[in-house]
């Protein structure tokens, strides 16, 4: 099928939507260049910088999460692709200059990004600066080895703890230990059942059947690995909730955050009605769903599917997902 | 003959291999899109762009100077784990004792191994795991046995080219264990990787760029 999207030149696409955010939110972001989302308003001096790096086409993620309480800087790339290190160590030289607290550097599992985020970790250590890196790797369709596991909706849980811990003055040392707790205690499993088009080629990114779904389906629409007729919104949830809640060893009376994050095209009644059975089966279990979220936070342009995330949360790990927050799609007061 | 490559023969390498690219784009799409996303061969064109623009003519005559600033400018493409790797193997390919202003086989095949040194550093993928590695690891390899047992440096670059095509066919029947397309697994095989597929693009343009520079259409 003919691609249908509302575009202009497929090789602006990047400069496009990242002008557009900035001049949505003015009095949240502003645009440094062609490829930087920075906050309007920086932070003290005293307090640590956040700043991420990732792949463009999956908004809001990532650079819809810069403001005050959340991030400070993000490195935008191209169209599912990472951005170079040249651009990552511009970003850290500017947080760097910016803070006399040093600069997280929040880095999601997937083999550009990591790469690019170790060439720029070399940079930066060369140049003296206080840089400290977390990974994300929380898909659990990754397999059992830490490193396989590529990192999903769970940047955002990380974005909002370590922004807060930051925000309230946390050194580094804290808010990389805050931001490893989160990350250590969450899981995400995708599931997709219809493809997307790359805005740029206008391809289709995977072939998938009239009536099937794939269970563990990547953020760019790299295939999964369980691939199945089409179920129920009931017995969808309930094929995702188990594996994740028996990865994490979650125990009865334990409590949790869930984030369901819609692909792009399923809509919000689906993962409303998706959202119902996983409260519903976590009631059962006896286990405490404390904070939820429903909704888009990265997308894979119109494909189908959605993300479901669990965290494991502590008092402070409430504390601080609670904590203000004013992004251009994040905002808690 | 040309014993020795200076910023005019990299230059002409460099737009050769930056020719064998562009005419093979759509492929690299296409086999991209088996198991990526489909830009592949977008993103080797804005490398390539940056490839030839870093040898232009008022460049530095001093390669280690070239290198830095082709890698360097290869990694601001922003094109993911493709870019990455290539960007680091230019700029890798600096960190040599070698001639500044000159490379001979043994300083080509020694820029080379520098080059594969700092990208192993960025990837863990070894031959096998269905990745550029594959083309560029037998490529570097031929080099070493060229300058080692003394052949001419056009018969070396031939010898890469050939090692490195041989590479990225090789690929058609391995299943991908790295990147993006490992989460494919089985789904992979059958098909040529694409960032291997261009590192022999790569190096068959060195190959037919030096060819250029002595009269000699070689095998273009």
């Amino acid at each position: 099928m003919k691609m249908k999207k509302f575009i202009n030149q497929p090789q602006n696409l990047v400069p496009e939507l990242l002008e557009g955010l900035a001049l949505a939110f003015p009095d949240k972001v502003r645009l440094v260049g062609n490829k930087l989302v920075v906050r309007v308003v920086p932070k003290d001096r005293r307090k640590v910088r956040v700043v991420t790096l990732g792949g463009s086409g999956h908004e809001p993620g990532l650079s819809g999460f810069v403001g005050e309480g959340m991030l400070d800087i993000s490195v935008a790339g191209e169209i599912f692709a990472a951005p170079g290190a040249p651009r990552c160590i511009e970003a850290i030289r500017m947080a760097a200059s910016e803070s006399d607290a040093g600069v997280l550097f929040v880095v999601l599992n997937h083999a550009g990004d990591v790469m690019s985020a170790n060439i720029t970790m070399d940079m930066a250590k060369r140049e003296g600066r206080n840089v400290k890196m977390i990974l994300t790797h929380e898909d659990i369709s990754g397999g059992p080895n830490p490193e396989d596991r590529r990192g999903l909706v769970g940047f955002l849980p990380v974005y909002k703890v370590a922004g807060a811990a930051a925000e309230q003055g946390c050194s580094l040392d804290a808010c990389l230990a805050i931001a490893e707790r989160m990350q250590q205690n969450m899981r995400t499993l995708a599931v997709a059942v219809r493809t997307a088009t790359h805005p740029a080629t206008g391809q289709p990114i995977f072939e998938l059947g009239d009536d099937e779904m794939e269970i563990g389906m990547g953020q760019h629409g790299e295939a999964g690995t369980g691939r199945m007729q089409l179920k129920s919104a009931d017995e969808t949830a309930d094929i995702m909730l188990d594996p994740l809640l028996e990865d994490l060893r979650v125990k009865p009376g334990e409590e949790l955050l869930v984030i369901l994050n819609g692909a792009g095209a399923t809509t919000l009644m689906e993962l409303l009605i998706i959202f119902r059975r996983v409260a519903h089966v976590l009631r059962d279990k006896g286990i405490k769903l404390v904070r939820s979220r429903v909704g888009e936070f990265i997308t894979t342009q119109e494909q189908a599917g959605f993300q479901m995330m669990i965290a494991r949360m502590d008092p402070e790990l409430i504390r601080l997902w609670d904590a203000p927050c004013d992004a251009p799609y994040f905002v808690v007061r | 003959m040309t014993e020795t490559i200076r910023q005019p023969e990299l230059a002409r390498m460099f737009a050769a291999a930056a020719a064998c690219v562009r005419s093979e784009h759509a492929r690299l799409s296409e086999l991209d899109s088996i198991a990526g996303d489909g830009d592949h061969g977008a993103t080797m064109l804005r490398v390539v762009d940056r490839l030839e623009s870093a040898v232009a003519p008022g460049s530095s005559g001093d390669l280690k100077v070239l290198l830095k600033d082709a890698g360097w400018s290869i990694l601001g493409v922003d094109g993911g784990a493709s870019s990455c790797l290539l960007g680091t193997f230019f700029a890798g390919m600096a960190d040599t004792e070698s001639d500044a202003s000159a490379l001979d086989c043994r300083g080509f095949t020694a820029a080379c191994e520098a080059g594969l040194q700092a990208a192993s550093r960025q990837s863990k993928a070894q031959p096998g795991d269905k990745t550029m590695m594959d083309a560029l690891v037998p490529a570097v390899a031929a080099l070493r046995a060229a300058a080692d047992s003394g052949t001419l440096l056009i018969d070396a670059l031939r010898s890469a080219a050939d090692a490195a095509r041989a590479g990225a066919e090789s690929t058609r029947n391995l299943i991908a264990r790295h990147g993006r397309a490992k989460h494919l697994g089985e789904k992979t095989r059958g098909h040529q990787d694409p960032g291997a597929t261009s590192v022999a693009l790569l190096f068959e343009g060195f190959y037919r760029g030096l060819a250029e520079t002595k009269g000699d259409a070689g095998y273009a």
